[in-house]
């Protein structure tokens, strides 16, 4: 059966995010009221995404390379690693690298619960790792192409692991050339335990109504909708367990694909996407 | 592959290894037994820390040594962890950790617990359980032992990645819901089997599929050799890759003398 093999430090996992970097990026994110740009939005869910990671694989006084973590950014006519600093052009890194190596920490103010009832205000460290940025284009088949050969180089060193997960975010559609095509050519990588899986979100420019985790293309709006739900995989098991523990609505045959997804649906979609399948942390 | 042996009085024997591809050191299970005066008898706990948690190695010994050392046999155990839960936040204090590993500690250590008190005299036990750490009672042994007792749970598909787990911060939730207690009583030869929980469920999946281990537990267990070749027979027959803990205890009934002396 695919999607059992057990997550190590010997047999990590890879997530690769691919961000959409074009020009619309700098658009304000779906229809909240604050009118932040889909760029920072974006930069501040993913750099919380690696940040929880590293808390995951934390322990003790040290921290388990469980996952290796990439981003790959594409805007204008090209796709490039995304990590700042040091970590700068480097496609795939081990999670406690990456903890060992943010861009900068950031003190941010958090609420909380003031034990009394009431609401305080907390500082919190926030590591960053990743920068908002846009520009151009939306070079989206260049990026899995680039995600094609990260993988398939993985895969080659861990032939036994559970397969690499993408989750591509865009708010746009591929500027050059057929992105079902590529996708396929991604998915078809594999390890013994399964295929490359392939997750899609699509971001919303406005408030308006999601289309979460189809089954079919049948409520997708346009045709850029539905070669995004070709090129997306269908979840795993695991992943429709956590989807529906997140009140998502998950069938078995659920692509993994938001369609005009508003933040929360962001967060809770890299929640689902990064817990691949029923297996313990070793 | 770790083994140790209780008081001659007592015959308990404790079996231990950690999880494949782990060193020692990494074993985050625990376990304690200690005699007991008032009733005569002894205290039995095992513990299994959580692999997702921070120091969760030292609250799985603090569990099962505060267990074994208390008195108490009911839920009111856990409502007198202040002293444990102390001591965890004290041996981690003054540590220099990088942030991920502060922010880890932050959120707490977390174990699964059983604590088994078994009263010689009186021939009974009580046991007292959060999580999926597991009491197995064998009686009839030597002849087709019967299963007498699985506690708390009785399947191996009750076995989920998720058991809630007690914290080494108290975060003011009532554990009350989540706790378990049994009581049974006891005749001379009984074996009772506390064991975390990949093992208990491995063994309660061989007992459903009609290839019970008691005899052999029974029988044969008795050098950390042994326990070796089981989980290596386990390894291959479907037991997931955790640490493993298994005590047997077999009970001797007491001697009326010894009774009324």
């Amino acid at each position: 059966m695919a999607y059992q093999a057990e997550i190590s430090r010997k047999n990590p996992g890879c997530f690769l995010f691919l961000i959409d970097q074009s020009e619309s990026m700098e658009d304000p994110f779906g229809g909240g009221e604050d009118g932040r740009r889909k760029a920072e939005e974006l930069a501040t869910i993913l750099n919380k995404l690696i940040h929880n990671l590293c808390i995951r694989c934390a322990k003790s006084d040290s921290i388990y390379d469980y996952f290796h973590v990439g981003v790959l950014g594409y805007s204008e006519e090209s796709c490039q690693p995304a990590l700042g600093g040091e970590l700068s052009g480097r496609s795939l890194v081990p999670i406690g690298e990456l903890a060992s190596k943010p861009l900068r920490i950031e003190e941010r103010i958090k609420k909380s619960d003031d034990g009394a009832g009431g609401v305080m205000d907390q500082t919190v460290k926030f590591p960053v790792w990743f920068d908002p940025y846009w520009k151009g284009g939306t070079p989206m088949c260049a990026a899995l192409k680039e995600a094609t050969r990260i993988v398939e180089t993985w895969c080659q060193e861990h032939p036994k692991g559970f397969p690499p997960i993408i989750i591509n975010i865009t708010d746009g559609e591929a500027t050059d050339g057929d992105l079902v095509a590529e996708a396929r050519k991604l998915t078809a990588v594999g390890s013994d335990d399964g295929s490359v899986l392939l997750l899609n979100i699509h971001l919303s420019s406005t408030a308006g109504p999601s289309v979460e985790l189809p089954t079919n293309a049948n409520k997708l709006p346009d045709q850029h909708a539905k070669q995004l739900f070709e090129a997306s995989s269908t979840l795993t098991p695991f992943m429709v367990a956590r989807a529906k523990e997140l009140g998502m609505p998950a069938a078995e045959n659920s692509r993994g694909f938001i369609f005009n997804a508003q933040p929360l649906h962001v967060i809770h979609f890299l929640d689902i996407g990064t817990r691949p399948a029923n297996v313990h942390l070793r | 592959m770790k083994h140790a042996k209780a008081a001659n009085e007592c015959d308990i024997k404790v079996f231990s290894c950690p999880k494949s591809g782990n060193s020692l050191e990494e074993y985050e299970d625990a376990w304690a037994h200690r005699q007991t005066r008032t009733p005569v008898g002894i205290r039995v706990a095992v513990a299994d820390g959580a692999t997702e948690s921070s120091f969760a190695k030292l609250w799985a010994v603090l569990l099962a040594e505060s267990y074994v050392r208390s008195e108490v046999t009911g839920a009111e155990f856990f409502a007198r962890l202040k002293p444990a839960r102390r001591l965890w936040r004290r041996r981690l204090a003054g540590r220099p950790l990088p942030w991920f590993a502060s922010e880890k500690a932050e959120q707490g250590a977390f174990a699964a617990f059983l604590g088994v008190q078994i009263d010689a005299h009186k021939n009974h036990w009580t046991a007292l359980a959060v999580g999926d750490c597991c009491l197995m009672q064998v009686d009839n042994v030597g002849k087709e032992m019967r299963v007498v007792e699985m506690f708390p749970l009785q399947k191996s598909s009750q076995f989920t990645m998720s058991p809630y787990l007690i914290g080494s911060r108290s975060n003011g939730e009532s554990l009350n819901e989540r706790i378990q207690i049994s009581k049974g009583s006891l005749r001379d030869g009984d074996m009772l089997l506390l064991a975390t929980d990949a093992v208990a469920a491995w063994l309660l999946k061989q007992h459903e599929e009609g290839r019970p281990l008691w005899k052999w537990l029974y029988r044969k267990l008795s050098t950390p050799e042994s326990f070796a070749a089981m989980v290596a027979y386990g390894r291959k027959n479907g037991l997931r890759n955790d640490d493993f803990t298994l005590v047997r205890v077999i009970h001797h009934d007491v001697p009326v003398e010894a009774k009324e002396s």
